[in-house]
């Protein structure tokens, strides 16, 4: 067998990748909510929306991140998760999150975020308090799941826009699906 | 102590007009700061040196009033600070401080997404921000 290069840490992962200037990014996802809120008026459907966009990408990111990151098979969500907050927001966000919350069952944790590149200048003006701006990590989040078997449900507990002290949210295991080849063994 | 500062746009239009004094001053001061955009244009219009004032930001001393000093500030979007202090000596240099500070703070709220450029800035930290520039002005002087 080939030896195995270990996993990156971190670091390491954010040093390799492409980087893009934090002003743009922020800028750039900024007009898209504005420009969300323009054409759908309604906040609910601006929500909404965001999942979605969330969910495409985090179904086309898993496949970059398991590529550059080179992490093994996680035995249960309690690794998974560790790995999402340690390497996975670092890689792609360049801030960690820490894990808290614990479930007894350990189906369920949160994610906590001191630090959220997406929300640097933005403040909600009184016409969009329901807005959850940053619900396209939680379409993320949720898709990249899926496509390693995971069905979760995420949702946000804590966030800065609305005068709370930290971004968190909470993720929690509905299903793992096994795998489903298309065609029977004994045929 | 600077009692008013205000950010005019480039059509002359109020952004942000904020006194740091009891009310009763407060007219006063927005008409003090109506008369220094007049001056601004001037300034603008007829520069008194070549090429290398053409990119100064910093106006400098626009007019002395009975108790007052205005200070002026032109950004490269045309965008105008004006700062009204009754102190009697104030250094340059904290004055271009102020205005840095001030930049800055106005640079962040308008990279809100949330705010139309040309209305007026509805930025609760912004002003909280502004608030804590002034109070540090004049007894830093060593910053």
């Amino acid at each position: 067998m080939p030896p195995l290069t270990p996993p990156k840490s971190g670091d390491a992962l954010f040093a390799s990748v492409d980087r893009v200037n934090a002003e743009l990014f922020t800028l750039t996802y900024g007009a898209i909510v504005r420009q969300l809120l323009t054409d759908l008026e309604e906040v609910e459907e601006v929500n909404k929306q965001l999942d979605q966009m969330g969910y495409n990408i985090g179904t086309r990111l898993v496949d970059e991140f398991l590529a550059k990151s080179n992490v093994s098979r996680c035995v249960d969500f309690k690794e998974t998760a560790d790995v999402i907050a340690k390497l996975g927001f670092k890689m792609f966000l360049g801030v960690t999150a820490t894990v808290t919350n614990w479930d007894a069952e350990g189906t369920s944790c949160s994610f906590v975020l001191e630090d959220n590149p997406l929300v640097d200048f933005v403040e909600l003006p009184d016409t969009c308090q329901g807005l959850q701006y940053c619900n396209v990590l939680s379409g993320v989040i949720r898709g990249a799941l899926e496509m390693v078997s995971m069905k979760t449900e995420v949702t946000w507990v804590r966030d800065m826009l609305r005068g709370d002290d930290a971004y968190e949210m909470r993720v929690k295991l509905i299903k793992q699906v096994p795998e489903e080849y298309p065609y029977k063994d004994d045929d | 102590m600077i009692v008013c500062v205000a950010v005019v746009g480039h059509q002359n239009n109020p952004l942000y007009l904020q006194s740091f004094t009891e009310a009763d001053d407060a007219l006063k001061l927005h008409h003090i700061v109506h008369c220094s955009l007049d001056v601004i244009d001037e300034r603008v219009n007829n520069p008194k040196r070549s090429a290398p004032t053409l990119n100064e930001t910093f106006l400098g001393l626009l007019y002395p009033t009975e108790n007052y000093k205005v200070y002026g500030y032109l950004t490269n979007t045309k965008v105008k600070f004006i700062m009204v202090t009754t102190d009697l000596d104030v250094k340059d240099a904290d004055a271009r401080n102020f205005f840095r500070k001030f930049h800055a703070a106005y640079v962040d709220a308008v990279s809100n997404p949330f705010h139309v450029p040309g209305k007026k800035i509805a930025s609760r930290s912004f002003g909280v921000r502004v608030s804590t520039i002034v109070k540090s002005f004049g007894s830093g002087t060593t910053g």
